[in-house]
């Protein structure tokens, strides 16, 4: 189990940043990603690899409105 | 994704990102090229050839290549500093000493090239220190910045220059003075006699941040200048915000078919037809040309629409009415017309959910149909509010007005409609579905001018960032927001620009929320202006905060200054019907077990419905007194003589109407 956004989210072995968006569906474009506090580019969505129990922060910067 | 090469720059193995330019790998490895058409902000153009550096590829083949536009996609060897690189870098030095010989950068990348004195003389020397070395910088600043094409070169050879079309200043010219900026010699100045600013330099240095924010970021953001607000249709209806059936749901399969790349592919022609800020690079303001009516007073004429933004599309969401045209017809003629899109949506999704519910019926709409999704009944509800006849005469007086009269003369249920209507103090609600945000039910309801979304938009903070669990944490944001949303409208600055594009390295900023890198280059552009150089975020709240208060004590005057006045209608706050309820059972099941400790199991859905009630209002008066507090007001929501004191506004006009209501 992870934590998304401080929701609990199933976590699956080999499971990428990429992958727990699409989970979350998190489809907007002004998302910033930390992993346990570290930062994480966007290039590198796909290949970074989030381990069990960690605490994802997805964070929407908001617009519009 | 970012995938990683192996290359050897001067014999050194190193890692470069797969297509980036070659300029950049070196630089990345600490080795120096020397440059001169090239800029950061720019694409690159390859046109001084100083950057040149010798590569052998994968087959063995040796070439020169100029570095700032050669992409980085095999294995190669670089040498920057080759015999053969060195040796032509020198002659083009020389060649462009000899024509612009007091140039600075001119100088400046001679010197780097170890060059100090030109064996060349020419007849077309320009020795001017602003002379312009043809870098074409400006043109393509002009380019990608504003997508315009006002500086560009004529003539040939020697007499290649860079001008306007015919010499003359174009009236297309926005001024927004990105030429200007990237032009390495000063040769193009900026000449401000419209509104003399203290420090043009100042301001341009900020705003251009902004421009090249909108040529490089804006594309894979929000695309502001392609789709404008339009964008934010998709996202709301992503994330189940999306005002469906007069706010009933947040999302509808249908929804697609008014999604921002429709009007982009099929309808929008032209930007900046609200003229907004001349120089905008941003141009979000969307046009529809030509458009044929099919309804009203000018039917079957050919128009220009200003629009469809965000609001006006959604709002046709609310009504269930998924059809682009009816989105632009409604939005002409509310234009045309005078009337808000806002309130007409917002109010006829009422008028259509309280027909459906039989609370009305086409014996009160004088035959009205007025089902959601009826394009021709609720265009039809618009012309009659226009021409003052029929059951558009009552339509136009809103909602808190219908309530009364539908409960007093035609036995219409109090309760049902004052849940179903969304207006707070006598405003229409703006288009965004709230249920899951409370922080945002209280940014709508305790917004000193009703219910719009220009005090905050907290939606994303708190129901999805989850950044807000408190009553503190949601108080600070609705204290912090309002005043610097407050503070656009002191200096007349909009707001799009604020948080529509963000900085790259944004997300690496404490309070990302705030877009701090854009905080500061407003309070750079208000201090170029007005020449200080002291504005901080204590001093902009401080400033707001003495027009906030004062608008709340105008609102108070107006008689809706107090805490009555700040509860929304509880379709904002949570289903209203069964219907509703099950439409996201699993979501609200859920929160009945974990927030209200509640098993929701052999409870029917009117049950469920109410225990949840109970819980949202009870929240929403918990957060209230923190909220108020926060803002320095008292329980009953009327600012304290403390805090205009503190303000120093404590005039004796103002303390007088405040006095009664000190607790
Ligand atoms: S001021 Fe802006 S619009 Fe005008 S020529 Fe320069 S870059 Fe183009
Ligand atoms: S005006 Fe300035 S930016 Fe434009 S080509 Fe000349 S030197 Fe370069
Ligand atoms: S960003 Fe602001 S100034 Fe620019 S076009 Fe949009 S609304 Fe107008
Ligand atoms: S900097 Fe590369 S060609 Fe000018």
């Amino acid at each position: 189990m992870i934590t998304v956004n401080s929701k609990e989210l199933p976590w699956l072995p080999g499971m990428t940043v990429a992958d727990v968006l699409k989970a979350m569906n998190y489809s907007y474009a002004l998302i910033a990603v930390s992993v346990n506090d570290q930062f994480i580019a966007r290039d590198d969505y796909d290949t970074f690899v989030v381990e069990d129990e960690a605490d994802v922060k997805a964070l929407h910067i908001c617009h519009g409105g | 994704m970012a995938e990683k090469i192996k290359i050897t720059i001067n014999d050194k193995e190193v890692e470069a990102v797969k297509d980036s330019t070659l300029l950049q790998a070196v630089r990345a490895a600490g080795e120096k090229v020397p440059t001169l058409c090239h800029h950061k902000d720019l694409a690159p153009d390859g046109n001084c050839r100083l950057c040149i550096c010798e590569i052998e590829e994968a087959q063995g083949h040796k070439r020169i290549v100029t570095s700032c536009n050669y992409p980085v996609r095999e294995p190669i060897k670089v040498w920057t500093h080759s015999e053969k690189v060195v040796k032509h870098r020198k002659l083009l030095a020389e060649m462009y000493l000899s024509r612009w010989p007091s140039a600075r950068p001119v100088k400046a990348v001679a010197k780097t090239c170890g060059v100090t004195e030109t064996r060349f003389r020419g007849d077309h020397t320009d020795d001017k220190e602003e002379a312009c070395i043809l870098c074409g910088r400006c043109v393509r600043a002009c380019e990608e910045f504003v997508i315009e094409d006002i500086v560009n070169f004529a003539g040939r050879s020697m007499h290649r220059q860079v001008t306007m079309p015919f010499g003359e200043v174009d009236p297309h010219c926005i001024g927004c003075s990105s030429c200007a900026y990237v032009c390495p010699t000063g040769a193009i100045k900026i000449v401000d006699d419209l509104n003399h600013p203290a420090d043009a330099v100042k301001i341009r240095n900020a705003g251009m941040k902004i421009n090249a924010e909108m040529a490089r970021l804006d594309p894979l953001q929000n695309r502001m200048r392609q789709v404008g607000t339009g964008n934010i249709v998709d996202v709301m209806d992503q994330y189940d915000i999306l005002p469906v059936m007069n706010y009933k749901f947040g999302s509808h399969p249908e929804a697609k078919k008014i999604y921002c790349d429709v009007f982009r592919n099929n309808y929008w022609t032209q930007n900046q037809c609200d003229g907004c800020w001349l120089g905008c690079s941003m141009a979000c303001a969307k046009a529809t040309e030509p458009f044929e009516l099919k309804t009203g007073p000018y039917k079957g004429q050919k128009v220009i629409v200003d629009g469809p933004e965000y609001e006006t599309i959604a709002g046709a969401a609310n009504m269930g009415c998924f059809d682009p045209e009816f989105a632009i017809e409604y939005n002409f003629y509310c234009d045309t017309y005078g009337i808000d899109t806002i309130s007409f949506s917002t109010c006829t999704a009422f008028v259509m959910e309280a027909f459906e519910a039989g609370q009305i019926t086409t014996e009160h709409t004088g035959g009205l149909e007025l089902k959601f999704g009826h394009t021709a009944a609720a265009l039809e509800l618009l012309h009659q509010m226009a021409k003052g006849e029929g059951f558009g005469v009552d339509v136009g007086q809103g909602i808190r007005w219908l309530k009364k009269k539908w409960v007093a003369e035609y036995g219409a249920d109090e309760r049902f409609l004052q849940d179903i209507g969304m207006e707070v103090k006598g405003l229409e609600v703006s288009e965004y579905v709230t249920k899951e945000s409370l922080a945002q039910q209280g940014g709508y309801s305790m917004a000193v001018k009703g219910p719009q979304h220009d005090e905050s938009w907290l939606i994303f903070m708190d129901m999805v960032n989850n950044q807000i669990p408190t009553f503190e944490d949601k108080a600070e944001a609705l204290y912090y927001f309002p005043l610097w949303r407050t503070w656009f409208g002191l200096f007349g600055l909009c707001k799009i620009i604020w948080n529509d594009v963000v900085p790259a390295d944004n997300y690496r900023e404490k309070d990302a929320n705030k877009v701090p890198g854009h905080v500061r280059s407003y309070f750079r552009y208000v201090e170029g202006m007005l020449g200080i150089d002291d504005m901080s975020e204590e001093k902009m709240l401080e400033q707001s905060a003495r027009v906030y208060n004062l608008q709340r004590i105008i609102c108070r005057l107006l008689g809706y200054g107090h805490r009555k006045d700040d509860y929304p209608p509880y379709r904002m706050m949570g289903p209203v019907t069964a219907e509703e309820y099950e439409s996201r059972q699993d979501r609200y099941d859920k929160q009945l077990k974990e927030l209200v400790k509640v098993d929701p199991t052999a409870k029917s859905s009117a049950e469920k419905v109410k225990i949840l009630r109970q819980y949202r209002e009870d929240q929403y008066e918990q957060m209230m007194d923190v909220v108020y507090k926060r803002k320095g007001w008292t329980r009953g929501g009327i600012p304290t003589l403390a805090r205009l004191k503190e303000l120093g506004i404590d005039l004796p006009e103002l303390v007088e109407i405040v006095r009664p209501y000190q607790e």
